[in-house]
């Protein structure tokens, strides 16, 4: 018999898995962390002040013009979007295949999936001309009329998909740490974080009736989010596909996203595992190498579809013998953004192929430089999806050109410091890896060693 | 309260009450059982906490939001003025004189205040259309930077103006009359159209014993010249171009800014739109003017070959074909075939022929600034005896402008001569701006030393204005009363519509003033209590006795026209004695510079109209500057980019400006528009551009602003224009679609590929009225007028250079220019594009807060309110037609301007999205006039601002539901198409093909494919 390979290395017990995993919540950070926090706050400050001047003074702030209308902000907001998709994958697709491996990323990718999705929230709010008017996308009886969303508008899709798409991932990251805080909370020798945690952990006591309807509750909630893993990329790309615009009109669009999606968002995952690892060496027990070979995997499988998505699209517009599609495919890749169209094919396409070797698949700094790449060419492929389609459509009297001013880099840039914020509040205050799945799991590929499964 | 309540009440509740309990008399007291307001306590004020709590929930109210704007009050008027109405407009009519261009005007007002300039379909000028300058100067009107009231300068020794100070009226008019009194006086004015102002300057010359100059900005000074030398008879020409089936232009842009352009581009248009008889343009030009680019046939010269080329053709007819009366007369002969060996690079026999076949209903014209070269006046001498040759005279020319503008009996070489002689004390300057517009070659402003005090009427602190002693804030004409004689014999009034903004006064009423104080005043002016009392006065003789009743001249003010006027006409003699001195020239090495007119700006007096100055140039499309245009290949040569700096040297003059590369210009060449580089015009206009007139030469006494010898040279740095189209070739698709006169004759629209359509739904429905346009391409010749109306109906802010060049500019109707061909020489296309407003729209179905809608009257209506900005309408439409607020533009407005905004647009807040919307105000206000009048709208009632504008006529605008509107056969005729059809945006604006007169297109569309399908 072919043994499993463990999915937690070291020789932990039960005790031991919740010190590990318990102490980053009970002690306090050292100056690696600090110095961490201080960068992302320094970027969110970037970004509030970035948004302040633009919700304050206009949207000419920003690089955005006629005809390029959409910029960096949705841009960044399809950007972000789609890298909550692994957290969502990982945690619920996967747990509904019984794949046992995800046990130890799950949390994370979810707590990922939860701040991307606030991240990208915020930009179609804030890309808006009048931001403060932005409720009015939400269809509600009100005394104007009453006057109704336009259900035939893919932005009013988006508000639902996203909305829809925000409410089940933090109901399902916070449904599965319940019992974690429990964990926490009977650890807890300190007043507040008794109380804090108690309040958090809505008065689990670990008895069998609570641990059958958590599972029942779990499992109904992985049915939920899978098919938002598929119908909400799906939806964005509608903002495109739903368009006249040639580049924008295409039925490839929702699978494209999603493999995208999926694409970037296990990307992202990566990166995040990497810097976990190294800033919590005792995590390298739980996310093991494994785990990231893993992950590379469907990094590749994902990269190849997008590559084809790519192909497919150009063979699409010269098939279909429309001018208008036919030129702005040649524009994108040769006119006056190619570059940006390269740095897309290189970052998605070649530069992935790297992990057919097994070598490369493992190691630490080769994934963790793929997944910075990826980042940047999946967020390019929405600069090219964007810009390269406004800026160059029918009349060829109102092309033009799309130049980003300080305040689309401080958009974008300060994005990351509100989700690294998030995410590095995240790692001290919640369970980071999920204390009551990794136990279960603990005896995979120990069978021989006494560590048997009880 | 006391006696009631000792009392037993007659009504009671309950027994408490009955028995008065002094618990129940306690809580009657107070309606509600507790208060924010009340203590506890019962003692009178607030409470500690209630404070606490009301100061903490009020701050927290005021800072978020709820943040009103400040109460304005409307206040009726107490004695309400005759025919004004709240809320609805009054129209007046009056005059313009843009130059030599004479405009009927009808003055849209509200409450007093006029806010837009429509044309006068009364005025034989116009016709009810309107220039682009015409629509503009209203804003001249309203201009911030205008003087308030009179000024006076202090000057130091280089009278360059050291300090200006306010002056009362009283004051300057004692200094400046103690200061005529030592007589030598001269009064430099331009060539004025108004007869009334004229008469008034001879009277005041009279009484003062002054003398007249004559200068004008844009000058026509060898015109006139040629036409005395030529028929021995003072004046201008009277063309009509609705009469010509071939015309030449030669370095003339009798389109955009020649003399009469807007009267010229109609009549040129009704002859364009008989096809069976369709007319023919022929341009020869170094630059790509307006007319050039309507050209059925262009061919490139260099300025100093545009003598050579009449000539030429006249070699072609008198000595090679040996026609015409004139192949026999020995002078005429020796004169041209001085130029038999002349190299015009182009080969005239073709159109040679083509003149002798039609003769009699030809049309040759020459001139303008870019054809001012040295003795400009030979060569409209040349083309006198072309018109004469081909039997023209009396026809097409005609001798009726003559006696329109006086010819001058002295000009500014003649005023700089005698001041340079002390002879002259005094100078008044009125209606021109020499300091702007002499070069310095001129010696002007050198001789201002000799002068002892300079009067100026001018409205601000001008180039002009900062040499003169005194400025007597002159009124703009819109609160001025005047008259106007056209130059094709029309007389018209110019009517006040509203009063002074300022302490200004009309330059009229000084010169009246003053000349009250001389003894030797006439009686007209002694008669007169003011300049209306004058002009009125005045008019009891021109008016023909219609304004000698109060009645009389009532009705002449509300048509503002005196119909009836025919001027005479018949041919007149050549006289051939005129050719003696034309003689070939030196040729030109090098680049030759040739100055020009913007169909904007032209000689630079309304250079302070943010309009004006944002209007893309109908040829270039760049906004806010002036830049050197070079020809494709110099450019090659000199390595030289769009944008990159050249160095313009003439003598010791030098100009550092941006390049533009212009595909049509003749190689050689370089052209600088003037009207630019204004000091001292205002805000808007100061440091825009370069004066090119600093690089003009002075020859004989007279400005050379063409065939000047440059040297150009590529200085390092670079300057981005403001172009509003950043690409300018079709590339290939079907987006204006030409035709030749044979095809469309044949076959007309038969070029225009179409789509078979198919839809999954029947569409919308319109029982009632649905809105329609069509855009005659055929005539339509991309003046902009319609652009710059739209912005004065529609309150379209300007945005500034900046923001041009970021691709934010707001007009709601643009002017698609496309080049067709070989960019050494190209046909071009002019396409105005408004808001299709499909029937299947695009922009309605993505709007997630629907605030774009489609109305059951066809067009696709804006809620701004409802907006809120995610400009996803804006990238579904395939037309990029509409404009997004990006910031809050309305508070740029400065608070004059703000007078200017029509009532019936909103201004729009940022934020939101807006485009054209076929000027529904427009239509609903039609809609309640027939209302009122219990009937429906009659055929072609309603207009919409641009339709109206449109001297050509290239835009027809109405109910497509109803076939006895216009609008509906236009629709419908196969020669119109749909743009971009193959969406099935199903647009509710067509295009007509646009018809070349010409054997062969440069272009023929490929679009896609061959054959039809579906």
């Amino acid at each position: 018999m072919i043994r499993r390979a463990p999915l937690i290395l070291g020789s932990k017990t039960y005790e031991t898995i919740t010190k590990d995993i318990v102490s980053l919540v009970e002690s306090f950070p050292g100056p690696s962390y600090y110095m961490g926090i201080a960068g992302a706050q320094f970027l969110l400050l970037i970004f509030l002040f970035a948004q302040g001047m633009i919700v304050w003074f206009g949207m000419g702030m920003m690089g955005v013009n006629h005809p390029v209308g959409w910029g960096t902000d949705i841009i960044t907001f399809v950007f972000w979007i789609g890298i909550g998709h692994a957290g969502t994958l990982i945690s619920a697709v996967l747990f509904l295949f019984r794949q046992k491996w995800r046990t130890s990323i799950a949390r994370t990718a979810e707590a990922m999936t939860v701040f991307a999705v606030m991240t990208a929230g915020l930009f179609p709010i804030l890309h808006t001309g009048r931001p403060w008017l932005a409720y009015w996308l939400l269809p509600y009886p009100n005394q104007r009329g009453p006057l109704w969303v336009n259900f035939r508008s893919p932005l009013v899709w988006d508000v639902f998909a996203v909305s829809t798409y925000a409410t089940v991932s933090m109901v399902f990251w916070y449904i599965g740490m319940v019992p974690d805080l429990a964990t926490i909370r009977d650890r807890a020798k300190n007043k507040w974080r008794k109380r804090i945690y108690g309040a958090l952990s809505l008065g689990w006591r670990g008895t069998a009736r609570n641990w059958n309807h958590y599972e029942m509750v779990y499992m109904l909630l992985a049915g939920l989010s899978t098919p938002l893993v598929l119908s909400v990329h799906s939806i964005v790309s509608f903002d495109f596909a739903v368009a006249t615009l040639p580049g924008w009109h295409t039925t490839i669009f929702p699978p494209y996203f999603v493999a995208g999606a999926i694409f970037s968002g296990f990307a992202m995952v990566v990166t995040l595992m990497a810097i976990v690892r190294e800033l919590v060496p005792v995590f390298k027990d739980y996310i093991t190498i494994d785990h990231m070979e893993n992950m590379n995997k469907i990094i590749m499988a994902t990269g190849l579809m997008v590559g084809y998505a790519y192909g497919s699209e150009f063979f699409i517009a010269w098939y279909s013998g429309v001018e208008y599609e036919t030129f702005i495919f040649m524009n994108r890749a040769f006119g006056p953004y190619g570059w940006s169209y390269w740095i897309m094919v290189t970052c998605n396409v070649i530069i992935p192929q790297i992990f057919w070797f097994k070598a490369a698949r493992r190691n630490i700094p080769i994934m963790f430089v793929v997944s910075i790449f990826v980042n940047i060419g999946m967020w390019f492929e929405r600069f090219v999806i964007t810009i390269t389609s406004l800026h160059r459509d029918f009349l060829p009297s109102s092309w033009g050109m799309w130049i980003p001013t300080l305040y689309d880099f401080g958009a974008l840039f300060g994005s990351f410091g509100l989700f690294f914020t998030l995410f590095l509040l995240y790692i001290r205050l919640l369970p980071a890896i999920s204390i009551a799945e990794v136990k279960p799991v603990l005896g995979v590929g120990r069978e021989g060693d006494g560590h048997g499964h009880h | 309260m006391e006696t009631q309540n000792t009392q037993t009440p007659k009504y009671w509740m309950s027994l408490e009450q009955w028995r008065q309990d002094p618990e129940f008399q306690k809580l009657a007291e107070k309606e509600f059982q507790s208060s924010p307001l009340q203590s506890d306590d019962g003692k009178d004020g607030w409470a500690r906490r209630e404070f606490l709590k009301l100061m903490g929930a009020s701050l927290a109210l005021t800072s978020f939001g709820c943040v009103r704007r400040t109460a304005q009050k409307i206040i009726p008027y107490v004695n309400k003025p005759a025919d004004v109405i709240h809320g609805l407009s009054n129209y007046y009519a009056s005059s313009f004189a843009d130059g030599f261009e004479g405009l009927g005007l009808l003055v849209t007002t509200r409450d007093g205040r006029p806010i837009k300039i429509e044309g006068n379909p009364d005025h034989p000028a116009n016709r009810g259309g309107m220039s682009t300058r015409g629509h503009a100067m209203i804003l001249k009107l309203y201009d911030p930077d205008r003087y308030t009231g009179p000024k006076r300068n202090l000057q130091n020794d280089t009278r360059s103006n050291r300090e200006i100070v306010g002056v009362k009226w009283e004051d300057l008019d004692k200094a400046v009359i103690e200061q005529l009194k030592k007589g030598s006086i001269a009064i430099l004015g331009n060539s004025c159209l108004s007869p009334s102002t004229q008469a008034l300057t001879d009277d005041f010359s009279a009484a003062y014993g002054a003398k007249s100059y004559r200068y004008d900005d844009v000058s026509y000074e060898p015109l006139q010249e040629a036409t005395q030398k030529s028929y021995g008879q003072a004046g201008l020409p009277r063309y009509d171009f609705e009469k010509a089936k071939y015309v030449v232009a030669i370095n003339n842009d009798f389109m955009g800014t020649w003399l009469n352009p807007t009267l010229y581009s109609r009549q040129f248009a009704l002859r364009r739109r008989k096809t069976a008889d369709m007319n023919k343009l022929v341009v020869f030009e170094s630059l790509m003017s307006l007319t050039g680019s309507n050209a059925d046939e262009r061919y490139r010269i260099r300025p100093s070959q545009t003598l050579d080329l009449v000539m030429a053709i006249l070699n072609e007819l008198l000595i090679n074909k040996k026609v015409s009366r004139f192949a026999g007369d020995a002078a005429v002969l020796r004169a041209v075939s001085a130029f038999a060996k002349a190299d015009v690079g182009v080969n005239v026999a073709d159109v040679a022929a083509e003149l002798w076949k039609n003769r009699g209903q030809s049309l040759v014209v020459a001139g303008g600034v870019h054809s001012g070269i040295e003795n400009a006046a030979h060569i409209h001498v040349a083309v006198n005896l072309l018109n004469a040759v081909l039997e023209n005279d009396g026809k097409t020319v005609e001798p009726v402008g003559a006696a329109v503008v006086k010819p001058a009996s002295a000009n500014i070489s003649d005023l700089i001569a005698s001041m340079n002689k002390k002879e002259v004390k005094t100078l008044i300057i009125h209606g021109c701006n020499p300091m702007y517009s002499l070069p310095a070659a001129a010696k002007f402003r050198e001789a201002f030393n000799n002068v002892e005090m300079i009067i100026y009427t001018g409205d601000r602190n001008d180039e002009t204005a900062r040499y003169a002693d005194y400025v007597a804030s002159d009124h703009h004409s819109l609160e001025n009363w005047g008259d106007m004689l056209s130059l094709d014999g029309t007389y018209s009034i110019q009517q006040p519509t509203i009063q002074p903004l300022y302490n200004t006064r009309a330059m009229q009423d000084s010169l009246l003033v003053w000349a009250k104080a001389s003894s030797k005043a006439s009686a007209r002016v002694k008669g007169a209590e003011d300049w209306y009392a004058y002009l009125r006065n005045n008019w009891k003789d021109l008016g023909r006795g219609k304004a000698s009743t109060d009645d009389g001249w009532t009705e002449l003010l509300r048509s503002g026209v005196l119909s009836g006027v025919t001027a005479g006409g018949g041919s007149r003699t050549f006289l051939t004695a005129a050719l003696n001195e034309i003689k070939p020239a030196s040729r030109k090495s090098g680049f030759e510079l040739a100055m020009y007119e913007t169909v904007a700006l032209g000689g630079g007096d309304l250079a302070n109209v943010p309009w004006l100055q944002e209007l893309p140039d109908p040829i270039t499309k760049i906004t806010w500057d002036n830049y050197a245009t070079i020809s494709p290949k110099d450019a090659a040569s000199l390595k030289l980019k769009e944008g990159y700096h050249v160095t313009l040297t003439v003598g010791d003059q030098k100009i550092t400006i941006p390049a533009h590369i212009q595909p049509g210009q003749a190689d050689g060449v370089v052209g600088l528009a003037v009207g630019y580089g204004r000091v001292g015009a205002g805000k808007v206009a100061d440091g825009v551009g370069q004066n090119a007139f600093a690089l003009a030469q002075w020859s004989n006494g007279s400005r050379v602003t063409s065939g000047i010898e440059t040297a150009v040279a590529v200085s390092g740095g670079r300057t981005e224009l403001a172009c509003t189209q950043g690409h300018h070739s079709m590339e290939g698709r079907q987006i204006v679609v030409e035709e030749t006169l044979k095809d469309f004759i044949k076959n007309p629209g038969g070029t225009v590929h179409r789509h078979k359509m198919f839809s999954m739904w029947s569409g919308h429905k319109y029982k009632g009225n649905k809105w329609g346009m069509v855009i005659d391409l055929n005539t339509c010749n991309g003046c902009s007028a319609c652009v710059i109306a739209c912005q004065s109906e529609n309150n379209i802010p300007t945005v500034g250079k900046k923001y041009v060049i970021e691709g934010r500019e707001m007009q709601w109707l643009r002017i698609d220019r496309y080049y067709v061909g070989d960019p050494e020489n190209p046909d071009v296309v002019h396409q105005p594009l408004p808001c299709m407003h499909c029937d299947n729209a695009p922009c309605e179905t993505v709007c997630p807060v629907i605030a774009t809608s489609h109305s059951d009257e066809g067009t696709n209506d804006m809620t701004y309110n409802r907006c809120v900005g995610t400009r996803y309408c804006s990238n579904n439409c395939p037309y990029k037609v509409r404009r997004f607020n990006w910031f809050q533009y309305s508070e740029g407005i400065p608070t004059p301007h703000k007078m200017a905004m029509n009532p019936d647009v909103t201004v729009r807040f940022r934020g939101v999205m807006e485009k054209c919307t076929f000027c529904i105000h427009r239509i609903r206000n039609s809609k309640s006039e027939a209302k009122v009048q219990n009937r429906t709208l009659r055929p072609n009632e309603v207009q919409t601002a641009c339709q109206q504008s449109c001297v050509t006529g290239a835009i027809t605008f109405g109910d497509l539901n109803n076939t006895e509107w216009a609008v509906t056969k236009e629709f419908t005729s196969p020669s119109s198409y749909a743009l971009l059809e193959e969406l099935n945006t199903q647009p509710a604006v067509r295009y007509q093909v646009k018809v070349r007169n010409t054997e062969e297109l440069k272009g023929a569309p490929k679009h896609h494919g061959e054959g039809h399908h579906a």
